[in-house]
């Protein structure tokens, strides 16, 4: 588990982090602002169970979704969105990979084997930069 | 009387179902010449020009393919379109004056006003997604078919039946009038109580067909995260699913939860009807108990109908921008997010009833969360265009179109969302104004995207350029005009669901149907376009129009599509096809050039 | 028409008993919201009489005949349900649950009978 949520997965993550963070806001406002004041304990359930109900089940969708993707990821190749039936096509790696050395080439105008060397090299992981593209 | 009626109904009903046992006969005859079974085996000679469907129109009543099914769901959406369109375009000339000198009567206007929703939600809105999802979803994950093809034609076929009872009121049938009651149908109107003639069999019809129409929905939703679930092709893993798809899994989710809880809903309200029942009587549940159930079916409703226009937006925009879509994942994390939390904000819509407000908070803060994952896609979208290399095709345009539209609608969203602002703009046409912005300047907008992209996918030919580029900026223009000038009406006080109105509104209502005029037109166009081109349009030169392989953009529906090309063109000997093909340009430009841009 | 080669030609992709679902279904309903007995009994016949065609087709069930008898249990506990409700409402709905009734007895004899004397006959509806 803590392999599959590693830096880059939760970094995927904080885009539903938000809202949840919106909703807490809200619990802790109402619970230390109160607002109108005098709710009975019937009330008070409802008025935060229509908050935790809600931050409840985007936690665990966001937990099962996200295990299921990034495990996907760990086992088996990526491709880019609608390509993984084609023939022939790059997997994520593959092209991140053509595009580090293509960088490479161009800026420091070594040798091409070198630059492919280098690509090779190159750790899907240890990649930050390329997280967000798809 | 009473008992001749029964007596014709009878013969009339035998007479139908043995007309179905011969129809059922011939076909078994047919059935004959294919082996039987599970959908295994192999396929034997049928007699007939195809291996696998019988010919002619019998193929299409029989037909349990995706692709068949898929086309069936778009003509059928394509027709409520133009029925929904009609209607509000009566409506929009009746709102040039401020009397009802045009309609002649408030009560057609009422008719026209719910049948216009109620059939661009259920019988547009939600089959022109199903034709999409049901085309294009097992080619795109590697499924051989839909997990269950013959329930995928049942969903199918109930909707004929749903449509004609949804505008049973209209028909020339002694005593049934049209329903009155908005889409909302909001009780005491609607369970008939009161004066009024609402009492009247055409609203059961009505919602007879709402609730046939729940029912197709939800079969469909069942097959749809089966298929996803189940027959997608092993390299199809979680991690490799396109954002179509998921889309039209968190969409089917939605409905899973939603529509079987508006049949209930409606078959309370049927039960209250015809019964005397007290589901939503003041001496029982109560009418507000209504607002409660359809709300909760209503809200998560409106992103059954936006999560799969914004996955085909995800989906095409890239493919013209040169580029990746930019955030992947976060698009997909976030439709997720909407799909959990749209089913906490539906008292967004009952602010003004007098709820508690400490409860009414409670639904302001999700309706603020819920703002948060739209608002993500709308950067994704932008950054995936930032400094790309953008082709306008029509497609294209029409997905930019979509987001500067949900710009507008979900910005007059998010301040309706907020108590006290609602509290002033509640039921005035600043509401039209913002779910138009999405439902027609988006939801539909993005539909068009779809269809002029794969347009040479599905016919193998081009559609006229020209045309479909006036039908855009007709559209843009129009909708702008049209719902801007709603907004600003709204503003002024203009309160929603009339057909009359004050003086002073005359001139925005004015503008506004100008706007309109502008859309049919625009819709004309499209109609045409489609039709002409469909029949005698130049063929596609290559399997893959769009020239994405050129960007590595390309992706699995097309690669289905040029494989057939391949095989088809081997079966015909190629030659006379291919000549055909060099012989027809597009605007004097070899047709795939019509992939560019001017 | 060139459908997809090589994807899935060993499906058949046509089948005459969805359509009929889709038309018993409303019909149906129309029959016993309105009380109107020969559309509630030829609607149900259609509705359960093509799902027993599919069940066939699927190779779900044997025969016809015996979905057919299968299903009439679903018809009768939903007459036995109308039934009981017009016990508990004050509006009159013996007509209803009568035509719902018949049509599973129907049903049922239709199954029984003709799983015992029309073997080689596949029923059409
Ligand atoms: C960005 C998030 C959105 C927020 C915060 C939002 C908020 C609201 C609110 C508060 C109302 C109630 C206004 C009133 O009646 O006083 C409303 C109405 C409506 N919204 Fe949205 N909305 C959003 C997105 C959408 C989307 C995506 C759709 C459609 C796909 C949509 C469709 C509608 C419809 C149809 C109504 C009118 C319902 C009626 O007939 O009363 N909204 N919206
Ligand atoms: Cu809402």
């Amino acid at each position: 588990m803590a392999r599959i949520f590693d830096r880059d997965t939760l970094l995927d993550l904080t885009v539903n982090v938000i809202p949840l963070g919106i909703i807490l806001f809200f619990v802790v406002a109402f619970v230390l602002v109160d607002p109108f004041g005098g709710l009975d304990f019937y009330g008070r359930v409802l008025q935060m169970g229509l908050l935790v109900f809600p931050f409840v089940a985007l936690a665990i969708l966001t937990y099962v979704s996200g295990k299921a993707i990034a495990g996907d990821e760990k086992r088996s190749p990526v491709f880019f969105q609608g390509q993984a039936t084609m023939e022939g096509a790059q997997t994520r790696h593959e092209a991140e990979a053509d595009i580090e050395a293509a960088d490479e080439a161009a800026a420091a105008a070594t040798a091409e084997a070198e630059a492919e060397a280098e690509a090779d090299a190159t750790d899907d992981d240890a990649d930050p930069d390329t997280t967000d593209e798809e | 009387m009473e008992t001749t009626g029964q007596l014709l109904l009878t013969v009339l009903m035998g007479a139908f179902l043995l007309g179905v046992a011969a129809f059922l006969a011939r076909v078994e005859d047919w059935r004959s010449y294919t082996p039987l079974g599970a959908g295994g085996g192999a396929v034997g000679e049928s007699g007939y020009g195809h291996a696998e469907k019988p010919a002619g129109l019998i193929r299409w009543f029989t037909t349990v393919d995706h692709k068949d099914i898929g086309l069936l769901y778009g003509l059928y959406a394509t027709i409520a379109f133009v029925v929904g369109g009609l209607m509000v375009m009566l409506m929009r000339a009746e709102l040039t004056t401020p009397a009802t000198d045009v309609l002649g009567s408030a009560t057609f206007y009422n008719s026209l006003l719910t049948s216009h929703g109620i059939t661009m939600l259920f019988l547009f809105g939600t089959p022109i997604i199903a034709a999409f999802a049901n085309y294009l979803v097992p080619l795109i994950i590697g499924a051989d078919d839909m997990a269950f093809p013959r329930i995928n034609a049942i969903a199918f076929w109930l909707l004929p039946p749903a449509a004609l009872l949804i505008w049973a009121g209209f028909f020339p049938i002694p005593e049934v009038i049209p329903a009155q009651t908005a889409w909302t149908m909001y009780t005491p109107l609607s369970a008939g109580v009161g004066n009024g003639n609402q009492m009247n069999v055409g609203v059961d019809l009505m919602l007879l067909g709402l609730h046939l129409s729940g029912v197709s929905a939800t079969m469909g939703a069942i097959n749809f995260i089966a298929t996803i679930f189940t027959e997608r092709a092993e390299e199809v893993t979680w991690a490799n699913l396109d954002i179509f798809s998921w889309t039209i899994l968190t969409q089917s989710g939605l409905i899973l939860f939603a529509f079987p809880l508006l049949g209930s809903a409606l078959v309370m309200l049927l039960l209250d009807r015809n019964f005397a029942t007290t589901f939503f009587a003041v001496e029982g549940g109560g009418p507000i108990l209504w607002q409660h159930l359809f709300w909760f079916f209503g809200h998560p409703e409106v992103y059954i109908l936006v999560l799969p226009p914004m996955g085909i937006v995800s989906y095409v925009l890239p493919r013209f921008s040169g580029r990746k879509l930019f955030g992947f994942k976060f698009v997909v994390y976030s439709t997720l997010a909407i799909g959990v939390l749209s089913f906490g904000v539906w008292a967004h819509h009952m602010f003004a009833t007098g709820i508690d407000p400490r409860l009414r908070a409670s639904f302001m803060a999700v309706s603020l969360a819920i703002a948060i994952p739209s608002a993500v896609k709308t950067f994704n979208w932008i950054t995936t265009m930032w400094n790309g290399k953008l082709r306008l095709t029509a497609p294209m345009l029409f997905c930019i179109g979509f987001v500067s539209n949900f710009i507008i609608g979900g910005v007059t969203g998010v301040f309706l969302a907020s108590i006290p602002v609602d509290l002033v703009l509640h039921d005035t046409y600043y509401v039209v104004g913002h779910f138009h912005y999405i439902v027609m300047g988006a939801i539909t907008f993005a539909g068009m995207a779809g269809i002029y992209y794969w347009f040479p996918l599905v016919t193998g030919r081009w559609y006229q350029r020209t045309l479909a580029k006036a039908h855009f900026w007709l559209w843009m223009i129009g909708t702008n005009v049209t719902f801007f000038a709603m907004v600003l009406l709204g503003y002024g006080g203009m309160p929603r669901r009339y057909a009359t109105f004050l003086p002073q509104f005359a001139t925005l209502h004015q503008i506004a149907t100008l706007g309109a005029f502008m859309l049919l037109v625009g819709g004309v166009i499209w109609v045409y376009n489609i039709y002409v081109s469909w029949i005698e349009g130049p063929h596609v030169q290559s399997g893959d129009p769009w020239r994405l392989d050129e960007t590595s953009l390309n992706t699995a529906e097309w690669d289905w599509f040029d494989a057939k090309r391949e095989t088809s063109l081997a079966a015909t000997d190629g030659g006379e096809e291919v000549k055909a093909d060099g012989g027809e340009v597009v605007d004097g430009a070899p047709a795939d050039d019509a992939a560019d841009d001017e | 028409m060139d459908e997809n080669p090589g994807l899935s030609e060993e499906y058949r992709r046509a089948s005459p008993w969805p359509l009929f679902v889709a038309l018993g279904l409303p019909i149906a309903e129309l029959g016993i919201l309105f009380g109107l007995v020969p559309l509630a009994v030829g609607g149900l016949l259609l509705f359960f009489g093509s799902i027993a065609g599919i069940l066939r087709e699927n190779s779900y069930v044997s025969s016809t005949w015996r979905g057919l008898a299968a299903l009439s249990l679903v018809v009768v506990a939903l007459g036995l349900a109308i039934w009981y409700w017009d016990g508990t409402t004050q509006s009159d709905l013996l007509v209803r649950a009568y035509s719902v009734l018949g049509t599973g007895v129907l049903m049922l004899l239709a199954g029984v009978g003709g799983e015992l004397f029309a073997q080689d006959a596949e029923p059409t509806l």
